[in-house]
């Protein structure tokens, strides 16, 4: 498959390509040159660009948009909102019937879900909240899903929370009930271009990717059983006690 | 007449406890008509509540500073002439413009401008109209970029009500045959200006959770003027230009729901405004009794 990946050099994209070496054939893409020489071709791509998404979507299977802008205003309405306006009405004209949307959990189950709840699922109303990047990417979603129903184009929308590295992170260190590692969440996205698109119970479908949590607070169920997500790393031990509560 | 619908209490199955169920049962019914009576609202059979007409028609909270956006559209202008026999409005636009009332130039930017245009505004009015000329990405922004900014120095600022305008385009790609109300989901399509209005809603709702401030979405039907349309073919969407401006003006006034919700929904509220004629696609009721909406153009 011949894919387009939009934000290539984020903390996410290279364990992405990392996951799809050798799988398909991949233009990466962002708006920011590399640092390093890449074994990928790779063009400047600015996602607010309608003609720079046109462009690069050019015979193209499938995009992958990592793109992301968190704290300006402007820019984050440009990127976050009006990007995906951008590769889906790209999509739509290019005849590109998949596509791999991401954001943070909170594009779809913001604080108040957060704040309350247990057992959280992606396919709840989106509650993102005021907060400036939830919003915008749930904005952006909103777009990729009514494209969606008009179009035959199916979106699959990653959800993500944290980060970790197995091979740094410290037994009983902690963090956020939410946790993928990096190579799992690369895993994901090869499992997103494989899957055969009648398997999806729509053309637009929400996934938490997340390693599996012993909190019970989010949910990989439906990652599991839809894209045949296994997660490999075991984080549990985040939360493992290092020594007793009581001296 | 506004009609609400409630749960009907449902009998339990089991028989058991069921003198106490029944003591409930009364208890319940009591306290909601004694509520409901509170709320200005009449009892008029099992499940359904009609509003209080003296209550729905009482004359909008004069004397509000006002600002409207899109000051440079004819909608937003005749909106102020009609509000300002009795409030003070300013109208803000993102061009200049010559025009009768106060008028700031805003580009309803991230920035301390934007948080000064609400400074000592009570309601903001978003009309949020992009100029004729406006490509399908300036749609996009003005619905949601200058929307949220706008909202954003509106929650920072003492603004008591957010009244966004929509578009009831957004439900008509239902089957014509229902009987569609402000509770139904919107359907947009991919255009870029009704795709807007969509997302603009999607925007306003999240501070309506979050702010203190009361949020109403007015979806307004397609704006004529009667006599501009004399003699043409009747839209089922129509809606005269006069309607629209003594809708906003209701929604001056318009109070919260009862606290019998939680408070974000208490300060949530949307209306469909259309004219009101056979043929026409709209009920109108919800605003006819939240609003004391009244609606008088007939298509001939």
């Amino acid at each position: 498959m011949k894919v387009l990946i939009i934000g290539a050099h984020g903390y996410l994209g290279p364990h992405v390509v990392k996951a799809l070496e050798g799988h398909h054939e991949m233009l990466l893409t962002d708006i920011k040159p590399p640092k390093e020489k890449l074994s990928h071709p790779f063009e400047i791509l600015d996602v607010s660009s309608i003609e720079q998404v046109q462009q690069a979507s050019k015979g193209k299977d499938a995009i992958i948009n990592l793109s992301v802008l968190r704290g300006h205003r402007r820019i984050a309405f440009d990127v976050n909102t009006l990007g995906c306006y951008n590769i889906m009405r790209v999509a739509a004209e290019e005849g590109i019937r998949r596509v791999i949307n991401t954001g943070p959990h909170f594009t779809i189950t913001g604080p108040l879900y957060e704040g309350f709840d247990h057992a959280i699922t992606p396919d709840v109303p989106p509650h993102p909240s005021t907060i400036l990047y939830a919003l915008t990417k749930s904005l952006g979603q909103e777009i990729c899903r009514i494209f969606s129903e008009h179009h035959d184009i199916y979106v699959l929308d990653y959800l993500f929370y944290n980060f970790r590295d197995p091979a740094t992170a410290k037994k009983g260190s902690r963090g956020v009930p939410f946790i993928v590692s990096w190579a799992d969440a690369g895993e994901a996205f090869r499992l997103g271009l494989d899957i055969d698109l009648d398997k999806l119970p729509s053309r637009c479908e929400a996934f938490f990717i997340s390693g599996d949590m012993p909190q019970g607070k989010f949910l990989n169920e439906k990652a599991k059983r839809i894209l045949g997500f296994k997660p490999k790393d075991n984080l549990e031990y985040l939360w493992h006690r290092t020594q007793s509560l009581t001296k | 007449m506004k009609l609400i619908s409630v749960l009907r209490y449902q009998k339990p199955s089991s028989t058991v406890d069921s003198d106490r169920h029944e003591m409930e049962k009364v208890t319940v019914t009591m306290r909601r008509r004694s509520f409901m009576k509170n709320a200005g609202l009449l009892l008029t059979g099992t499940g359904t509540f009609l509003k209080n007409p003296s209550e729905a028609q009482a004359s909008p909270k004069k004397g509000q500073r006002i600002l409207i956006t899109s000051g440079e559209s004819n909608l937003a202008q005749i909106i102020a002439t009609y509000l300002s026999q009795d409030h003070q409005v300013t109208l803000t636009g993102l061009t200049q413009n010559q025009n009768k009332f106060p008028y700031i130039v805003s580009e309803l930017d991230h920035s301390e401008s934007t948080n000064k245009l609400v400074q000592g505004i009570d309601t903001v009015i978003h009309v949020a109209q992009a100029s004729s000329s406006a490509d399908e990405f300036e749609h996009l922004d003005h619905q949601t970029r200058k929307t949220y900014n706008l909202l954003r120095a509106a929650a920072t600022g003492n603004v008591q009500r957010f009244i966004f305008l929509s578009s009831l385009e957004l439900m008509t790609n239902y089957n014509e045959d229902y009987l569609v109300s402000e509770r139904w989901r919107p359907l947009p399509t991919t255009d870029p200006a009704l795709l807007g209005k969509y997302l603009g809603e999607f925007t306003c709702r999240e501070f309506a959770r979050e702010e203190e401030f009361q949020v109403i979405i007015l979806r307004l039907g397609k704006i004529i003027n009667a006599t501009a349309v004399k003699g043409k073919k009747t839209d089922p969407l129509w809606v005269e230009e006069q309607e629209v401006a003594q809708a906003v003006s209701g929604a001056l006034s318009v109070k919260p729901y009862p606290r019998f919700h939680a408070q974000g929904v208490n300060r949530w509220r949307i209306f469909h405004i259309q004219s009101e004629f056979p043929g026409a696609r709209f009920s109108v009721g919800a605003a006819k009794g939240g609003l004391g909406y009244r609606p008088w153009f007939k298509p001939e």
